[in-house]
């Protein structure tokens, strides 16, 4: 932080220098790490119901959405209905993919927008946002009352376990909007016409892969460019044996959290479809589109995708194609078997700096009230982080049998808490995958990755329910 | 006209100069400085942490190691091969033809050939990429090579080049090749349509063969173009990142198998939000590329051949 010169006493010298040293700054202001720190309002509940962070009706708000699958139709419409309590308020809607390009300099500037859809593939890191204190806490918008009843809180209409994704350290930094689970998918008429069951059990997978391949199809497929896919499936097998107490420790960086015999169990079954030949050829070669391509196709019985796939195939699948999904089958033994990776995904946030924050968790308001949840449910046939929205789609009913429990609910978190993990994990289970590593090699990769990232301090470290 | 005559040249300079400082130096003066900070690029607060980030560079074997490794093996490869193509062909299609009459010229249907050898160059990176993504896919997805391979009986990596290690820096590298060279053959061509005729007729009289006439006559008065596209070529290798960004798996994978230092620093800038580390990778480069212009300038000056 600059200083004001505190001696007065102004030689020929010093005038030349300070002179310069302030040319210096004022060039420098016009770049990317300069900018003022803003002051920032805090906003508090107030008594008004229809109003309760005391919005001011004329000041403009501006959201930033991303224009991904899930398009930004919705947006439009959840605009529509702040506009409707507050008609004097201008509204500055852009929908983008280029999150971080367009985004991170205005953050960076001291300026950013006032909502933001920080998702996609050019999402901005949430740690590093988090670390360096730029996100707003949403604990306003939790208690405030909620958009439809004043006597319900904004917390009380949420699903279980949707806040989770958006929590570092016991704080809310970001409004996870879309309910998704991670599963395993397979196309149910298919099952029907060869008389397959759907396996529950790790097992009966094994035994009915060779039926599947008797029939030209191979049992599996992922896309293997990129292995990310796989996070959760593996996880979920690990954490289904042992509990999530096993997925806590690994998040955590326990020591040893990866030596676990259920992470390791995990990992030589993940490594025996390999070495089984289940998985299709050249998978470990193609992308998210060519793997579910493949699935469509019937070239492979089984892929591991979020609960977004129906979705993301409409128009495309095939006609007859029954999208079901399935918890990934678990080991024998298992202790948790009906654990489940689903919670919330597409996170919407508030700067910390934003110039209209009152009017952002507005619109996070109106964003889970019914009639704004319903809007998002219509456009996209996806569901929301918000209570009783009606999908009609079978695989989102089927979807919802399946994170029934709210203690099976988990996500695990780490490849969104330390980037460095997530950048290992990813080309760790790829290379599992492909037999490049062993699980042996496997567990150690992922084991070292963890020490390092617990012992650096410069790693801001986060904790499940601090 | 002594008179006044530097206001105007200043006036002429001082707009470019003006905008090239602004735009090009001082983005450059800033990435010193970031470098020796810890911002991370999302937030107007940083700290100086001294030469830090220097030092974690050379410890990071997973991105940077891998990542100067692989833009080593490019900034080797890469030059010698398209140059040596490229001188190839254009002596081919200029001068290596049989001669009739007499007459110097190329091959049959050299001016088809140097077109068809331009088109990739007119091509956007992006197209690129994707086109030979596919043509180096999986055999049961299509992969040309692949496919071509096994139907020759021939053995082919099951998951495609792109997606094995053994492979794909090569790959990478044989793409750039294929679209650098249709240029440098335009570029070597015309350096030779200046080398005058006699000197060829006399060669051929005094009975060189091609091989002779092209080591003793064309490379020696060429060598000012090759040492330019030299350069050139070299800072391609630095730079090279969008062919790694649209073909690999993972963006320099698979494991870290393709990652080049332009990778890195993007990816460290814009998924790590560790802008300060990629900076002092930045500049790192940024003195590579300095010391192989300046190295290759002085250790490749020859006598200039007046003709």
């Amino acid at each position: 932080m600059r200083k004001p010169p505190t001696t007065p006493n102004v030689s020929r010298r010093r005038l030349l220098g300070t002179t310069a040293a302030g040319l210096a700054a004022t060039s420098l202001g016009a770049c990317a790490t300069s900018g003022g720190d803003d002051d920032t309002e805090d906003v508090s509940v107030g008594d008004d119901a229809e109003n309760p962070f005391g919005v001011d009706g004329s000041a403009p708000l501006e959201v930033v959405i991303f224009d991904g699958g899930f398009g930004n139709e919705y947006a439009v419409q959840h605009e529509e209905i702040y506009n409707r309590a507050f008609p004097d308020a201008e509204i500055k809607h852009t929908a983008t993919q280029a999150i971080a390009e367009t985004q991170q300099p205005r953050f960076s500037q001291g300026e950013p927008c006032d909502v933001l859809d920080n998702s996609g593939a050019q999402q901005i890191p949430m740690d590093a946002l988090v670390t360096d204190g730029e996100l707003a806490e949403l604990t306003p918008l939790l208690e405030a009352p909620s958009y439809d009843d004043p006597n319900v809180t904004v917390l009380d209409t949420l699903r279980d376990g949707v806040l989770t994704a958006g929590t570092f350290n016991g704080k809310v930094y970001a409004l996870n909007y879309v309910f998704s689970a991670w599963t395993i998918w397979y196309d149910a008429a298919l099952f029907r016409e060869k008389g397959w069951t759907p396996p529950e059990t790790w097992d009966q997978m094994l035994a009915l892969c060779p039926d599947i391949q008797a029939e030209g199809i191979a049992p599996w497929t992922y896309a293997g460019q990129h292995p990310v896919y796989l996070y959760d499936m593996f996880l979920m097998l690990a954490g289904r044996h042992g509990g999530v107490q096993v997925l806590k420790d690994i998040d955590e960086l326990k020591p040893d959290a990866w030596h676990n015999a259920s992470v390791v169990a995990a990992a030589e079954a993940m490594y025996g479809l390999w070495e089984a030949g289940y998985i299709l050829d050249g998978t470990p070669g193609i992308d998210h589109i060519q793997s579910q391509t493949a699935f469509n196709n019937h070239e492979a019985a089984f892929i591991p995708v979020g609960s977004w796939l129906p979705n993301e195939q409409k128009g495309i699948a095939p006609d007859g194609f029954e999208y079901a999904p399935m918890g990934v089958p678990y080991l024998e033994g298992s202790a948790q078997p009906g654990l489940i990776s689903a919670g919330g995904d597409e996170p919407f946030v508030v700067p910390e700096k934003a110039a209209n924050k009152p009017g952002a968790y507005e619109y996070l308001r109106i964003m889970l009230s019914q009639e704004g949840a319903q809007i998002f449910g219509d456009t996209v046939q996806a569901a929301t982080v918000v209570k009783g929205v009606e999908l009609d789609n079978p695989a989102a009913k089927m979807t919802d049998e399946l994170v029934s429990n709210p203690e099976d609910l988990f996500q695990p978190r780490f490849r969104f808490w330390y980037t460095k993990m997530n950048d290992e994990v990813r080309p760790a289970l790829g290379a599992l995958m492909s037999g490049e590593n062993t699980p042996e090699e496997f567990i150690e990769r992922m084991q070292t990755v963890a020490d390092e990232t617990a012992a650096d301090d410069s790693i801001e470290k986060f904790h499940h329910d601090a | 006209m002594r008179h006044g005559k530097y206001p105007f040249i200043l006036s002429f300079l001082a707009l470019p100069v003006g905008l090239y400082a602004w735009l090009v130096l001082l983005p450059f003066a800033q990435a010193f400085q970031i470098s020796f900070t810890d911002w991370s690029g999302s937030s107007n607060q940083f700290e100086y942490i001294g030469f830090d980030n220097y030092v974690n560079l050379f410890k990071d074997d997973r991105l940077v190691l891998p990542a100067l490794r692989n833009t080593g093996i490019i900034l080797v490869v890469l030059p010698v091969v398209t140059i040596a193509l490229g001188l190839f062909f254009a002596f081919m299609l200029n001068i290596g033809g049989r001669s009739r009459q007499g007459r110097i010229e190329g091959v049959r249907g050299s001016r088809f050939h140097k077109i068809v050898f331009f088109f990739p160059q007119v091509l956007s990176l992006a197209i690129i990429g994707i086109l030979w993504k596919q043509v180096y896919a999986p055999e049961n997805f299509g992969g040309l090579i692949t496919g071509g391979l096994e139907a020759f009986g021939l053995p082919s990596p099951v998951n495609g080049f792109l997606a094995d290690k053994r492979f794909v820096l090569a790959s990478v590298i044989a793409v750039l090749v294929w679209s650098a060279v249709g240029f440098y053959l335009v570029f070597f061509s015309s350096a030779m349509a200046s080398i005058p005729r006699d000197l060829y007729e006399a060669g051929i009289v005094d009975g060189a063969g091609r091989f002779q006439t092209f080591f003793r006559i064309t490379l020696p008065l060429l060598w000012e173009s090759v040492q330019t596209a030299w350069i050139y070529l070299s800072i391609i290798a630095l730079d090279v990142f969008v062919l790694v960004y649209m073909m690999t798996p993972g963006k320099g994978g698979p494991d870290g198998a393709s990652e080049v230092v332009g990778g890195v620093i993007w990816k460290y800038a814009f998924t790590h939000g560790e802008q300060a580390f990629a900076s002092a990778l930045g500049v790192v480069l940024f003195f590579a590329a300095l010391s192989l212009a300046v190295v290759s300038l002085r250790f490749g000056r020859r006598e200039r051949i007046e003709f």
